[in-house]
């Protein structure tokens, strides 16, 4: 009877590190991924690229360049669902908790990896679009062409504006005290990123979030004999060419270099939802990433 | 009414304007950019017309309605109150943008009034506990609407509607709005 009676004693059973992590990105990703925001936004994106056609009398490339610009409400979406997961960092947690600070933000942004899979996603989505079409028009005579097809580094910024999307989403969830708030920030950050004209001249394409391409260098005036230039080169001309012929220059290089930027602008983001240990050594390490990666463009346009 | 004038200067204080001043300085800043690049204009100012109406519906979450609730002051009221600063301020801030983008050319109005219209309709019927959020998103959720449809299809001009017909939404909204006076 006493026995039965006598209190016994609960001992926590002991975890591992890394079985709590797994167990707190698990426990992470659940409202994250319950989100219907990104999923919606991911919807739209989709019928937004299904719309992309090539039609007769288009600005030259100007379906082309629809492809990328496409992914951007889906982009919004993940950014307003990690600001969603971050704003709960906002709320004190006991200083005994199991799992520090620098893991529980770890846990919350590896558990919003599954949205850049779904941006790989809508790239491989636009690739295989892209290739049903017979390709994309770029180009007037002479220098045309109808079956231009985005390479693989301009297909690989959507996964990795994601990363900056997460990025941005965490910082603002972070930082900004009523959530609902980022609502208009996030929505105005990522369409007016989507005017990507603007953002389109030489000299600041480098410094750009969006980069899409082809990139208009003018080569000559309205009079210039477009024969003359050489073959390889893709124009715009009168009517479209802003009054003269311009090149409609693509490179893979460029977008290489890009994405290293956009991993550079993801890492400085980050910075902000970072708790303060190791937060000057992530900045150090986007700063130095994203120099590398805007000097690298600067250099390589012509 | 006394008690409502008496009350526009504390309720504004209350407001956070800080998110509001940094989507103002965006947009005062791509409209700058825009200006240098001469591109086209009707994406930034429809961007425009859906953010600030989304900031001033996103002004009407009060940390404070349940403490204010046994007040003689209706909850529509005190949106009102809170809505009156954010309306000025977005209607400001719209001003400043439209004559970076255009110098001396008037661009009307109407869209950022029933976009914003359209956001206090759905912050005022949607579930209370995200009643302020869905109401922030409605003018964004219309603005990707319009964006994703294809242009020149029945679809799109029933999507772009707050833009051709801005003051029939508002009328629709506002009407909305006061058969839901006592939510």
């Amino acid at each position: 009877m006493s026995s039965a009676l006598a209190p016994t004693a609960v001992t926590p059973r002991a975890s591992s590190g890394s079985g709590l992590f797994r167990a707190l990105v698990r426990a992470e990703a659940r409202p994250l991924l319950r989100n219907p925001v990104p999923w919606l936004c991911f919807l739209a994106s989709v019928w937004a690229l299904s719309t992309v056609e090539p039609t007769v009398g288009e600005w030259p490339g100007s379906s082309y360049e629809q492809v990328q610009p496409s992914a951007v409400p889906m982009l919004f979406g993940i950014a307003l669902a990690a600001a969603v997961a971050a704003h709960r960092a906002r709320s004190d947690v006991a200083p005994a908790a199991p799992a520090g600070e620098i893991q529980r933000t770890a846990a919350r942004l590896v558990a919003a990896v599954p949205y850049v899979v779904l941006a790989c996603g809508y790239s491989a989505l636009a690739a295989w679009r892209e290739r049903e079409l017979g390709g994309m028009w770029l180009g007037m005579e002479p220098g045309r062409t109808t079956t231009a097809l985005h390479t693989f580094p301009e297909l690989a910024q959507v996964p990795a504006l994601a990363l900056v999307a997460v990025a941005l989403g965490a910082a603002v969830g972070r930082r900004v005290s009523r959530l609902v708030a980022v609502v208009p920030l996030l929505f105005v950050f990522w369409f007016v990123v989507m005017t990507y004209w603007h953002f389109g001249a030489p000299s600041v394409t480098p410094f750009s979030v969006l980069q899409v391409q082809p990139i208009h260098i003018t080569v000559g005036p309205a009079s210039a004999d477009p024969m003359a230039f050489p073959d390889d080169w893709l124009l715009a001309g009168p009517p479209h060419g802003n009054g003269g012929w311009q090149r409609q220059w693509v490179s893979q290089a460029l977008a290489w270099w890009h994405l290293v930027w956009l991993v550079g602008v993801a890492l400085v983001l980050l910075t902000a939802a970072w708790p303060r240990s190791g937060r000057r050594w992530l900045l150090a390490a986007g700063l130095v990433v994203a120099a590398v990666g805007a000097t690298a463009q600067v250099a390589v346009i012509p | 009414m006394t008690t409502l004038a008496l009350a526009f200067v504390p309720t504004a204080r209350a407001i956070r304007w800080r998110p509001v001043l940094v989507v103002v300085a965006s947009l005062v800043l791509v409209a700058v950019l825009a200006e240098a690049t001469r591109g086209p204009i009707s994406a930034v100012l429809a961007i425009a017309a859906a953010g600030l109406s989304s900031t001033a519906v996103a002004g009407l979450h009060d940390p404070a309605d349940t403490l204010l609730e046994p007040l003689p002051v209706t909850r529509m009221q005190r949106r009102l109150l809170r809505l009156a600063p954010l309306a000025v301020s977005a209607a400001a801030a719209w001003w400043v943008v439209t004559e970076v983008l255009s110098p001396g050319r008037h661009q009307p109005v109407g869209p950022l009034v029933g976009l914003t219209a359209v956001g206090v309709a759905v912050a005022v019927w949607a579930p209370r506990r995200r009643a302020v959020v869905l109401g922030a998103g409605a003018p964004v959720a219309l603005f990707v609407l319009t964006r994703v449809v294809p242009a020149d299809t029945r679809m799109a001009e029933v999507a772009s509607v707050w833009q051709t017909h801005p003051w029939w939404v508002l009328l629709g909204a506002v009407t909305i709005c006061w058969l839901g006076r006592r939510r």
